[in-house]
């Protein structure tokens, strides 16, 4: 097992954005977090890198609990993520953007840099060797002098992701990475994200392009309204009658659906 | 012929232009990780008083007073950095204005220690102690057929010049390496530079406590090569003059602020007239800058231009020693 969420909830002042949500995900499997918007996905990712703390509950990632760790030292233990709304370091190039990324994963400070020491630039030189592979991985790899601003947003989607692979994570959390990428780019995703998972990296993901979801994943989570309503495999969560309900309403109560 | 050429006023000028340089490059550190900071007048206001008390009281030499002024500033940095990490632009800049001039007021009023505000003379100068002591070791300048003063004042100049470029070469250095690519992250998204695994809080109150340095280390040498000091040296004025520098100069790059200080000490040297109206221009070019250049004449724009035009010039002089960076 390498996160277990264990009775999650989360309150901002009087709303309940999670309540007593429960998962866990196995080592190298590639897990889908679904559910309408407002549902508590993202949240339910803040929480696990520490943006947030819960308001109870407790999560485990590899036996430790990491409830209240510092955002930054949760990364060092190996949990990484993107962002729904792109977040590069925009007027860095592509290279610089996954150099960063492998801050936790390095150590010269001040005086080694200033002094450009044997160690320093052996790490930089590593560093940089290392982001051009991950360019590379994630197929961008004639852009590693391109501003991140002036990616196309697809290439910007996949940058993000070189950039937190380059913390060496075992646990990748993506969000919504298929959003506004059209057929091409999508099924491009798709088979990065498989080849992430050879690489023995465990995938949370959030989505909502459905067909991507369920030919990727081993596993889902569906929430709802803060809850968790169902978990399963694929075949499971499109024939459960809770989650149809979810995503069409029932007959009753919504005709448009 | 080499006396002739050295004025000791031109010498003066350019050694408050070097002393400004440092100041601009202080508030470009903390500026490098997206905090504004105005305490840098404080700041040098610290690191002046306490060299100038150590040598004028203790008979310290003055390279010791130096170095202690630079790190009681950093100490201070460190205790203003940390509890004012929450806070963001404008607060920030508000509450490091008001250290700022809580520290003028502690120089006015502590009479017993700094004499108010008549201020401290008397300050030992760096040149001439050097002078003393060179001519302690029977070395005499007139060797060079240069006079006393003319002496005095080209030695400060090179120090000064020697200990600016070592500075601005200090933070390029640094900006190219991990710590940069970790100051620059944390200006453009604090919370992506979070989920990177860099630990912000340490950061950031390390370019606050590099600013407050560089601030109280000018602020030294300053005391050194007036031997005058007097609270209204540190005031509010000169909390904007130094804003002023980045803001015109440009505080994307280290040379924007350079620049800044440059330009900005020269103007009213040449344009005499135009130096009773300084603070009116400087309001002026808070103005205009942020309408029209809101990033400051300097930018990395310019400065790849720059570097092309002069890597082209190079070419067809036939030099091909085109290093990288």
């Amino acid at each position: 097992m390498v996160l277990q969420v264990k009775k999650a909830c989360k309150n901002f002042g009087g709303l309940s954005a999670l309540s007593d949500v429960s998962f866990s995900i196995n080592q190298g499997e590639i897990f889908g977090l679904i559910g309408p918007n407002g549902a508590g996905k993202t949240t339910m990712f803040n929480l696990i890198t520490s943006m947030f703390t819960p308001t109870s509950g407790e999560i485990i990632f590899n036996e430790d609990n990491i409830n209240g760790l510092k955002p930054h030292l949760i990364t060092k233990k190996g949990i990484c993520r993107t962002f729904q709304n792109i977040r590069l370091f925009p007027q860095m190039t592509a290279e610089e953007n996954v150099m960063v990324g492998e801050h936790c994963r390095s150590k010269s400070g001040v005086f080694s840099s200033v002094f450009r020491t044997k160690s320093q630039r052996q790490e930089e030189e590593r560093i940089r060797s290392k982001a051009n592979e991950l360019l590379e991985f994630v197929g961008l790899g004639g852009f590693a002098e391109t501003v991140s601003d002036s990616l196309a947003y697809g290439q910007q989607r996949r940058l993000e992701i070189a950039r937190a692979l380059a913390s060496s994570p075992k646990l990748l959390l993506l969000d919504e990475p298929a959003a506004g990428m059209n057929e091409t780019e999508t099924s491009e995703l798709f088979r990065l994200i498989k080849r992430i998972q050879e690489q023995g990296i465990t995938v949370l993901l959030i989505e909502h392009d459905m067909p991507l979801v369920m030919k990727l994943c081993d596993r889902i989570a569906v929430l709802n309204f803060g809850k968790k309503i169902a978990e399963g495999t694929p075949a499971e969560i499109q024939n459960n009658p809770d989650v149809i309900e979810a995503y069409l309403g029932s007959e009753e109560e919504d005709m448009y659906a | 012929m080499l006396a002739e050429l050295i004025n000791p006023y031109y010498l003066q000028v350019a050694s408050f232009i070097l002393i400004n340089i440092i100041l601009g490059v202080s508030i470009y550190i903390t500026l490098s990780t997206g905090q504004l900071s105005l305490a840098n007048a404080g700041f040098m206001g610290i690191g002046a008083y306490t060299s100038a008390l150590l040598t004028l009281n203790f008979d310290l030499p003055i390279i010791v007073g130096i170095m202690a002024g630079t790190l009681l500033a950093g100490v201070f940095g460190i205790l203003i950095g940390i509890p004012t990490l929450r806070l963001q632009g404008v607060y920030l800049a508000i509450v490091t204005l008001g250290f700022g001039e809580v520290i003028r007021v502690i120089f006015v009023n502590w009479e017993s220690m700094t004499k108010g505000a008549v201020g401290l003379s008397g300050i030992p100068h760096m040149g001439r102690e050097l002078l003393n002591t060179v001519k302690d070791l029977g070395f005499d300048p007139k060797v060079l057929g240069l006079q006393n003063n003319q002496f005095v004042f080209l030695a400060i100049f090179l120090i000064l010049l020697a200990v600016t470029v070592s500075i601005i070469a200090f933070f390029r250095r640094q900006n190219r390496s991990r710590v940069g690519r970790a100051f620059a992250a944390i200006k453009l998204d604090e919370k992506a530079a979070e989920s990177m695994g860099i630990n912000i809080t340490y950061y950031k109150v390390l370019a606050f406590a590099q600013g407050a340095m560089v601030a109280g280390f000018a602020g030294a040498l300053f005391a050194h090569v007036l031997a005058y000091i007097s609270p209204a040296d540190f005031a509010y004025h000169r909390a904007v003059e130094i804003l002023i520098f980045a803001v015109f100069g440009g505080s994307e790059v280290i040379w924007g602020p350079v620049f800044g200080a440059l330009f900005l000490t020269v103007m009213p040297e040449v344009l005499r007239f135009i130096s009773e109206y300084r603070y009116m221009i400087y309001g002026l070019i808070i103005i205009i800058m942020m309408a029209v250049r809101p990033q400051g004449l300097i930018d990395v724009n310019i400065l790849n231009w720059v570097k092309l035009k002069t890597s082209k010039r190079r070419q067809k002089h036939g030099t091909s020693s085109q290093k990288s960076m």
